[in-house]
């Protein structure tokens, strides 16, 4: 046989069309899905109307979407909150693929914290507004700080020497704090919900848009997610230590080799997460007026959702997934009732983790899908 | 082992009995193997080079149904196997080693080689939990052929019930190639079989590629950078660069090739 | 440090290889006679028994979790879902909770006289592990191409939603003003396991109870030795290590990986159903999360994939969380002066035995013969990028003399 050397010019690589459809499938699949609720309650108002009050002992039936406005209203409050824990999670999970399954109970004793400190400062409503609010921000920053340090730690003892060991033990480990620190809270606080002060009035009304009340709570919460998201995306974009953190979440081993402390990297990512949870800890407080030694368990869940909805590694997704779950929530909570909601949340876990396991702002990666 | 004479010599316009037909390969936006085509004629063996990066393993793994080609097609036999699941090629008779070892680190030599026999064993599930004489014959039978393969392969018996993570390298390059002979192929794609070998190792798994091709009817596709292998045992030598075939040819003429010597040591001065 | 236990476990392998061949049947015989004679060492309602029964049926559980994490490396943080249809197989087939039907299969006479489903015991356990089987495929399949943590996220999440509609079944209506659980009153007044002959078991005499949930385990041990040492069974140990090389040795992924969910389920329903009737009622508030964890943690602690392993873990931690800490050790704080029973920190206690376990021991207390060793976190690296790695580096230099052709 001759030798033959071939150099044809190559044409372009037409995409081949059933394998640019299952690549959309996932999603758009995934965004329908996500449509669906709010879609479809909007149109029910629209068409059907909702009971909007009594007045003259006749029900007020309007066919506008406020009502659906104030689910959204509701739902992305409380998803902004479930953002702050959010992004610990993803955090930690692009750093060093782990799920920190005590960040929920992080978040708990963060609410657990701030209300102890209340008491301390002596913050109660009808208080000089001055005073609260400086209080407020006292406990911000001591809350954060227990809870950031208290995440380092843990870190620091139980998943620093399984660096090198089978994800599993790390994992497990992680669900042993879980356990550990749910039970602090059960000590500290008892067994059933603990009902707290409202100290700035959260329900109150401060203005209306197109129909729908916007609560204290809900400025509240962004005026707390909105600095904080920010000052920690700059933090990660424009400073030398946030670089090392992307450096060291991207590949570990070039980054050591690069000179960065991976060690301190990372503890400085449970920092920054540990940190967050505290905040939305003491958010929570404020807005649900009550704690609860398992709603860490129960926000994790929902946190670690949003994460992977959002694409785990990626900070905007984290944000992202928080606000859609809220919503959804909010919508299954007010629509299909409290009861179902867990399930509705966990089986749009299941519809991601199927049609789109990278997440909505997710870089494709082997393992996942 | 076979009395077998002479090798059957190479038979030059034999049927393909593996065809890559104009395959390409794309990682987003990355091209790995670009509209590359290759057949291995029937009880041949043939040598797939080229410089790191160039696309063989990718190669390998689009032949072996691990990735999907972006185009083009994979045939075996009269078979188009361009979608088939790498198990069910497998079970059609194509078996590979790994350049990186990947044996079961966990199980034993002789476990590592009844896996291998998977796809030609029939116990299911109750067949597994009761046991019927033909189960356990089944069972016997594949041990006694993974023992079999294992000193056909020239691992001590010594070693056949250690955990596989505890042997030596180049007894777990054997197990490896024990472990693909026990699927029962028809071809076999050989990844870097020689890497971290001694020249007098080389030299024997060269002689060893030859036996098998003879006494077990094997075509044979391996990668492989030791030029004196590649020399010594191919009948044909295909040439990949950055995913593309640059050259093609018997083992001679590509050596001589100015494309290909250029690919490997860049351009001459 | 490592040459002396080396030489340990040289001079352990020596001294079992010179065991007679009988040894093994001898010693398992002997345990297993240990184990029907042990209750006439305790009065028949004896709080021990209580706590040993519990134990044991724990362990079965153990034993299908086992198969699914330890065997398949499929890490499945949503087990409680098969005891949940295991536990309203009973409620479902044995009670008179579907009031509007009336069926009877070899039940006691007084059974036979109510209305409900009314199944003997054993074609419950039948039907609670088929049950199991399908629902364990149901749930195995959207985790298929995904990799551990999200397993574990996907499987956890059909934990938490069968337990919500555990919750919420008591209004959805399945027909006949019948409801598909009783949510959290629960179904009440399931029968206890007949045999004719022996006839139905109180809860007077714990003996008989004991003896069934004896007669699962060993089934389901039995059950395990075989697969274990199986054409499937290494099929999931490779899949587990490998599943590159395992798919590209012949094994089918897909029916595999779905055989593991399912059997496992199998038995998880099976002692699901035992601990519905042993505890006469099923309420939907003994399905939370931390139940797949407590399972799982026996799993690990006992020796991930090792069956000895899993019967150990199952039956310690069954002890001490059921008997050890409530019973026995209870007072233990008040006796130091503290404000608080055992059981409050049960929890706590529990979680630091997971972070110790795992800190100081996480191979478990009986590892694996086939060991999961380091090799396989290198090769789960390199399959990251399944490309061709640089030539010319050779990865491992030969040791002298060995292996030479």
């Amino acid at each position: 046989m001759e030798t033959t050397t071939i150099s044809p010019t190559l044409p372009t690589v037409p995409v081949r069309p059933l394998a640019a459809v299952r690549q959309h499938v996932g999603q758009w699949g995934l965004i329908a899905a996500l449509a669906a609720l709010p879609v479809y309650y909007g149109i029910h108002d629209l068409v059907f109307g909702y009971q909007a009050g009594y007045v003259a002992g006749h029900q007020v039936i309007h066919h506008d979407l406020s009502n659906l406005g104030y689910n959204f209203a509701q739902g992305l409050s409380n998803g902004a909150i479930w953002a702050l824990i959010a992004i610990g999670y993803t955090l930690v999970y692009g750093i060093i693929e782990l799920i920190n399954f005590a960040h929920g109970d992080v978040f708990m004793i963060g609410s657990f914290t701030a209300v102890g400190l209340w008491g301390v400062l002596g913050l109660s409503p009808g208080i000089n507004p001055a005073w609260l609010v400086g209080g407020l921000l006292l406990t911000l920053i001591i809350t954060m700080i227990v809870t950031g340090s208290l995440n380092v730690l843990i870190e620091r003892v139980a998943y620093r020497p399984l660096r090198s060991a089978p994800k599993l033990a790390a994992l497990i480990t992680a669900v042993g704090f879980s356990f550990i620190l749910q039970n602090v809270g059960l000590l500290w606080r008892g067994g059933t919900p603990q009902s707290v002060p409202d100290l700035i009035g959260v329900q109150q009304t401060v203005f209306t848009i197109a129909g729908v009340p916007i609560q204290r709570g809900y400025i509240l919460v962004f005026a707390v997610m909105i600095p904080l998201v920010f000052a920690l995306s700059w933090f990660i974009n424009s400073t030398r230590a946030g670089r090392a953190m992307r450096a060291t979440a991207q590949d570990p081993e070039a980054a050591r080799l690069m000179g960065i402390n991976v060690n301190a990297t990372i503890s400085l990512t449970f920092l920054l997460g540990g940190m967050l949870a505290g905040a939305a800890g003491l958010v929570y407080a404020l807005y649900e007026t009550n704690v609860w030694y398992f709603q860490g368990f129960k926000a994790g869940l929902i946190a670690f959702t949003a994460a992977v909805m959002g694409g785990i590694g990626n900070v905007r997704g984290a944000v992202l997934g928080g606000l859609i779950i809220g919503v959804i929530q909010a919508l299954s909570d007010a629509r299909l009732g409290p009861q179902w909601t867990e399930a509705v949340v966990f089986g749009y876990l299941i519809v991601i983790m199927t049609l789109r396991p990278r997440g909505l702002l997710g870089e494709e990666t082997r393992e996942a899908g | 082992m076979s009395a077998a004479g002479d090798p059957a010599p190479p038979a030059a316009p034999a049927p393909a009995v593996l065809r890559a037909e104009r395959v390409t390969k794309e990682f987003g936006g990355l091209v790995a193997v670009e509209d590359v085509s290759v057949d291995l004629p029937e009880h041949s063996i043939v040598s797939l080079i080229g410089p790191n990066g160039a696309g063989k393993t990718t190669l390998f793994n689009m032949l072996t149904g691990l990735y999907r080609p972006t185009q083009g097609r994979i045939v075996l036999g009269d078979r188009d196997i361009t979608r088939s699941r790498p198990d069910v090629i497998t079970g059609y008779g194509v078996a590979r080693t790994f350049q990186n070892i990947r044996l079961f680190g966990a199980m034993t030599a002789v476990e590592n080689v009844m896996i291998g026999h998977h796809s030609r064993m029939r116990a299911g599930l109750f067949g597994s939990i009761f046991r019927p004489s033909w189960v356990r014959r089944e069972e016997r039978e594949t041990q006694e052929r993974a023992r079999d393969l294992l000193a056909y392969v020239g691992l001590p018996s010594t070693v056949f019930d250690r955990l596989a993570a505890q042997l030596s390298y180049g007894d777990q390059r054997r197990v490896e190639l024990a472990r693909a002979l026990a699927a029962e192929p028809s071809v076999l794609l050989l990844d870097e079989p020689t890497a971290g070998m001694n020249p007098r190792e080389s030299a024997a798994l060269t002689a060893f590629m030859r036996k098998l091709r003879d006494e077990k009817k094997l075509t044979i596709l391996l990668i492989e950078h030791d030029m004196k292998v590649v020399m010594g045992v191919s009948e044909r030598v295909t040439v990949l660069d950055h995913g593309k075939k640059i050259a093609e040819g018997e083992p001679t003429e590509v050596r001589t090739d100015p494309q290909v010597i250029e690919a490997y040591l860049g351009k001459q001065a | 440090m490592s040459g002396f236990l080396g030489r340990l476990r040289e001079r352990r392998a020596a001294a079992v290889a010179r065991l007679p061949r009988w040894w093994n049947r001898a010693l398992a015989g002997t345990l297993i006679a240990f184990g029907i004679v042990l209750p006439f060492f305790f009065p028949a309602d004896s709080g021990f028994m209580n706590g040993t029964i519990i134990a044991v049926a724990y362990a079965v559980m153990s034993l299908g979790l086992n198969i699914v994490v330890g065997f398949a490396g499929l890490l499945d943080l949503g087990y409680v879902a098969f005891y949940a249809l295991g536990a309203y197989s009973l409620g479902w087939f044995g009670s008179g909770f579907f009031f509007k039907l009336h069926v009877h299969v070899l039940v006691s006479p007084v059974a036979s006289t109510l209305q409900g489903v009314h199944l003997n015991f054993v074609l419950i356990l039948i039907g609670a592990a088929a049950i199991c089987a399908a629902a364990g495929m149901l749930i195995g399949l959207p985790t298929l191409r995904l990799r551990g943590d999200y397993i574990a996220i996907v499987t956890l999440a059909f934990g938490e939603i069968i337990g919500v509609v555990a919750v919420n079944g008591q209004s959805v209506p399945v027909g006949g003003g019948m409801t598909l659980t009783a949510g959290n009153l629960g179904i009440s007044a399931v029968d206890a396991p007949y045999f004719p002959g022996i006839g139905s078991f109180s809860l007077l005499n714990l003996r008989p109870w004991y003896w069934l949930i004896l007669a699962i385990l060993l089934l389901v041990l039995f059950v395990n030795l075989r697969l274990r040492d199986s054409r499937l069974g290494r099929a999931w140990v490779a899949l587990r290590e490998d599943e590159v090389a395992a798919v590209s040795m012949g094994i089918p992924l897909v029916k595999t990986k779905l055989l593991a969910y399912s059997v496992g389920a199998a038995f998880g329903g099976m002692a699901g159903a035992f601990f519905g009737t042993y505890y006469t009622e099923v309420n939907a508030g003994q399905f939370a999360f931390g139940f797949s964890i407590f399972i799982l943690a026996m799993v690990i602690i006992g020796g991930l994939g090792s069956i000895w392993g899993a019967l150990v873990g199952g039956l310690t931690l069954g002890y001490i969380n059921n008997y050890l800490i409530p019973d026995v050790l209870n007072d233990l704080p008040s006796k130091f002066g503290l404000h608080f029973q055992l059981t409050q920190v049960e929890f706590g206690i529990f979680g630091f035995l997971l972070v110790i376990m795992m800190l100081l021991r996480p191979q478990g207390l009986i590892p694996e013969r086939r060991r999961r060793l380091e090799l396989t976190a290198q090769i789960a690296a390199e399959d990251a990028q399944l490309a061709e790695a640089p030539a010319g580096e050779v990865t491992v230099i030969l040791p002298p003399g060995e292996g030479a052709a």
